[in-house]
């Protein structure tokens, strides 16, 4: 067990140095001056140095990436230029919250509205409502989410003036305000997941239902509602999670459009802005929270298994 | 040169204001007799109510005057800080007026004296005196690390102290640019911070921002909102009328429109041309925008490629169908150029530009003309480069490509990304570019910087001596007719040899709803929020 999760560890940190040396190499190479971006267009010559110096950008590229990672292992992630705040602070503490506030609205809409969905469309199979939800689901994936924003905005939020169209609130603080103002942006980004999982569930369940036990169950007497969502959805929960988690690249992917459209303050609009203004520092802390929740969620998978299939669990 | 009666032009351009204070006030007086009946004589502070959320659609970078390179940041900026001097505006002219100052006088023409108002507090409580200002003009001038407008106080030589609310400012020529370089352009050379403040926290400052202003610094969260309260103790009587301001920081301005309209906030400082007809189908929004001191062109490679043949050069720019480029790239809510002085510079615009035969206009027979006399005569392949985000858009560009295609110019759009295009653009590494010089309050400003033989935005390269020499004596004198001469004569210098073709001024747009009262424009670009307040 003790070397297993060592070499789990082992693993991630692989992992986040080549990610972090990737992304360094990456924005050098870019072309672009964080200190010409930053000075506008009128500077002189001198200003445009010492900035350079400031900012440390006038030592080698080695240097700059050794100061900034042996910085980071400590838990100094620098200073913003742009912004002139700490940026674990704006990262960590301000942006990471909303994005992950948003996540996880859009993920409990895609499962509360995309298992019910599939799992109907599997009892139905085959029938007007099956393939009225398979129409739903393939308009879900091909339609981009920012155009659907900008629709839900329009509409929802202009015409019927039902629900606000910008601007985060934190649930922690307000709850249903929070709420109340991820209900958009939650169902702009979970359009694609619902979808998915209407399909996946769909597919999953109907080979599922076909399993020796369910017919079991059903010859046992057991009532119809209790064969399909005890005994059918508590077996598709293996590859639901197992999607879901490699999905989650693809959900922070969706968060950067999301948030612009939306207004909220979160990662994908810190690495927007971070990227167009060649933030070397912001960038690289965003990327790397990003890799990190990425390895995080997939090895809180990995331990979900033996809790959705009791077969996995070590018998002692 | 002729002697110039300094203080007859500063008479002058003083009277305005004592001649508006006096109708103000004479109005003031009328509402408060109406409403309150008269019974409560002079109250002397204003009771403020009322939230403003407003949205900033554009990038800010620091809520430092003194090294901010952004209107976006100038516009917040504004409502806390003052100058010694401000910009007005009375529906015609736009003028400069004591701010901080109470007097402003010129000694000789090298000395401007200062008097200052009694009594101004920052909102640190420190007093703002002949100190403070002095050191916020030395911070411009020679601070570390530099500020990127040190240029415009390069000409001043002492500052001298005569007491605690007098100021002379020495200089080593006449400058008559001075009020423009305190007020101009893309930072405020001429605003006054907080030395405690400054002291206190560095090159922090522009997150923690100290002024005298009408309202206070609050707090500034990334991508999501700065927020300011009212200044209970600023100097002008009965203002701010807001108790609370939010600038709610968004990336997109079509969002924006919708919280507007449904009534989530109450104003844009920026309204893009392309949302303007939306605006103008909206019952419940005043849209605030004229023709500012602005000009857009495309810029020509004058050091390298094929644009060094000047002939190319007056090719392209009689090649460009402004009325076309007025319709399609600016939503027909541009008016063509001639020249770079735009209409609000009224001392030195011509209204009748169009028929008076100077600068650069569409004739596709003229072009064709200098396109016969240009070395090379074959097709010419060139690199047109683009930002989709950022400094500009890529309509411009796509109108102009088929334009130059008519004189045998073959234009390869070469999209980038916005950081890559002003890498490219400083260092010269372009055919052609089109950009545009905003918020211009004088000819200097205007042209100047931008086409100096050793200018700092040159980037077309263009070198002349004689424009240099034409801009360097119209620095020096005050009188505005033979400033104008001077720059007419160095503006057609610019037109005739044709670093850049001259497209457009633009107006800036600025949306509030209805619920917003009291507030007053003025075409450089500023949202000063003092008198606004809320129904």
């Amino acid at each position: 067990m003790l070397v297993q999760a060592l070499g789990k560890i082992g693993q991630t940190l692989v992992v986040l140095f080549i990610v972090s040396v990737a992304t360094f190499g990456l924005l050098k190479l870019a072309p672009g001056d964080p200190v010409q971006i930053m000075l506008g267009s009128e500077y002189s010559q001198e200003a445009y140095e010492s900035l350079t110096a400031e900012m440390g950008l006038d030592r080698s590229f080695l240097v700059q990436y050794a100061d900034w990672a042996i910085n980071f292992v400590q838990g100094d992630w620098g200073t913003s230029f742009v912004a002139r705040t700490d940026i674990f602070t704006y990262g960590f503490k301000e942006a990471l919250p909303v994005t992950l506030t948003l996540a996880f609205f859009s993920l409990s809409f895609a499962i509360l509205i995309g298992v019910p969905l599939g799992v109907l469309s599997a009892v139905k199979k085959d029938t007007a409502f099956d393939a009225g939800s398979a129409v739903f689901a393939l308009t879900g994936t091909a339609f981009p989410s920012f155009l659907l924003g900008i629709l839900l905005i329009w509409f929802f939020g202009v015409r019927l003036g039902w629900f606000p169209v910008m601007g985060y609130v934190s649930p922690w603080e307000d709850f249903w305000t929070g709420i109340y103002h991820m209900i958009l942006p939650g169902l702009t980004l979970s359009t694609y997941f619902i979808a998915m999982i209407t399909r996946l569930t769909r597919a999953s369940l109907i080979e599922v239902l076909e399993e020796p036990y369910i017919a079991a169950a059903r010859a046992r007497g057991e009532p119809g509602w209790r064969v399909i969502w005890i005994h059918g959805v508590r077996n598709i929960a293996m590859p639901l999670v197992t999607i879901l988690g490699l999905q989650l690249g693809t959900l922070l992917q969706g968060t950067v459009l999301t948030e612009t459209v939306f207004n909220l303050p979160g990662i994908g609009q810190m690495l927007t802005s971070a990227v167009l203004g060649r933030e070397y520092g912001v960038v690289q802390a965003g990327v790397m929270m990003t890799a990190l929740l990425f390895i995080g969620v997939n090895l809180l998978v990995d331990l979900s298994y033996p809790i959705l299939d009791p077969r996995l669990r070590d018998r002692k | 040169m002729t002697e110039t009666d300094h203080k007859k032009i500063l008479a002058e351009r003083l009277s305005a204001r004592f001649g508006r204070r006096a109708v103000l006030k004479g109005m003031g007086a009328g509402i408060v007799a109406a409403t309150a009946g008269g019974s409560f004589p002079s109250v002397a502070r204003a009771q403020q109510s009322g939230h403003l959320k407003i949205a900033s659609i554009k990038v800010i970078d620091t809520l430092d005057p003194h090294f901010t390179g952004f209107l976006s940041a100038i516009q917040i900026i504004n409502n806390i800080h003052n100058g010694l001097l401000k910009i007005v505006y009375d529906g015609e002219n736009v003028t400069f007026e004591p701010d901080l100052a109470e007097t402003w006088d010129l000694e000789d023409d090298k000395t401007h004296v200062f008097k200052l108002r009694e009594g101004v507090k920052f909102h640190d409580g420190t007093p703002c005196d002949a100190e403070a200002v002095k050191f916020s003009l030395l911070r411009v001038k020679e601070g570390e690390p530099k500020s990127p407008h040190a240029w415009k106080l390069a000409l001043l030589d002492e500052i001298e102290i005569v007491d605690p609310l007098t100021l002379k400012l020495h200089f080593s020529q006449p400058y008559a640019f001075l009020p423009v370089a305190l007020n101009g352009s893309t930072g405020r050379a001429g605003t006054i911070v907080s030395p405690a403040a400054v002291e206190k926290y560095g090159t922090d400052y522009g997150r923690n921002p100290v002024g005298t202003g009408p309202f206070k610094f609050v707090s500034w969260r990334e991508n999501d909102a700065i927020e300011l309260e009212a200044n209970t103790e600023y100097f002008e009587p009965d203002m701010p009328k807001l108790e609370k301001v939010t600038f709610v920081l968004m990336n997109e301005a079509s969002t924006a429109l919708a919280a507007l309209m449904s009534g989530q906030i109450d104003g844009m400082t920026d309204c893009p041309m392309q949302l303007v007809d939306q605006v103008e189908a909206f019952p419940k929004a005043n849209l605030y925008g004229e023709i500012e001191g602005n000009y857009t062109f495309l810029g020509m490679n004058c050091k390298k490629g094929p644009f060094t043949d000047m002939n190319l050069r007056k090719a392209v720019a009689w090649a460009l169908d402004r009325e076309t480029l007025v319709k399609q790239a600016y939503f027909g809510r541009a008016q063509q150029a001639y020249t770079p002085i735009s209409p609000p510079m009224t001392d030195f615009f011509d209204p009748d530009i169009a028929t008076s035969g100077r600068g650069q206009w569409f004739d596709l027979e003229k072009a064709k003309e200098f396109r016969a006399m240009a070395e090379e005569q074959g097709e010419i392949e060139v690199t047109y480069m683009m930002a989709e985000r950022g400094p500009v858009g890529t309509r411009v560009a796509q109108t102009i490509a088929p334009m130059l295609a008519k004189i045998g110019i073959k234009v390869n759009l070469e999209l980038i990304e916005p950081a890559t295009w002003v890498k490219r653009r400083n260092e010269g590494d372009f055919d052609l570019y089109d950009f545009e010089w905003v918020a211009d309050l004088d000819p200097d400003e205007t042209i100047y910087p931008e086409f100096r033989s050793d200018g700092a935005w040159n980037f077309c390269g263009w070198v002349n001596t004689e424009f240099d020499e034409l801009c360097q004596q119209a620095q020096v004198i005050l009188d505005s007719e033979g400033r104008k001469e001077l720059y007419y004569k160095a503006e057609d210098l610019l037109m005739d040899e044709a670093p850049i073709g001259i497209m457009a001024h633009m107006p800036i747009y600025k949306v509030f709803s209805d619920k917003v009262q009291g507030f007053q424009y003025i075409p450089a670009d500023l949202v000063n929020l003092h008198t606004v307040s809320l129904a």
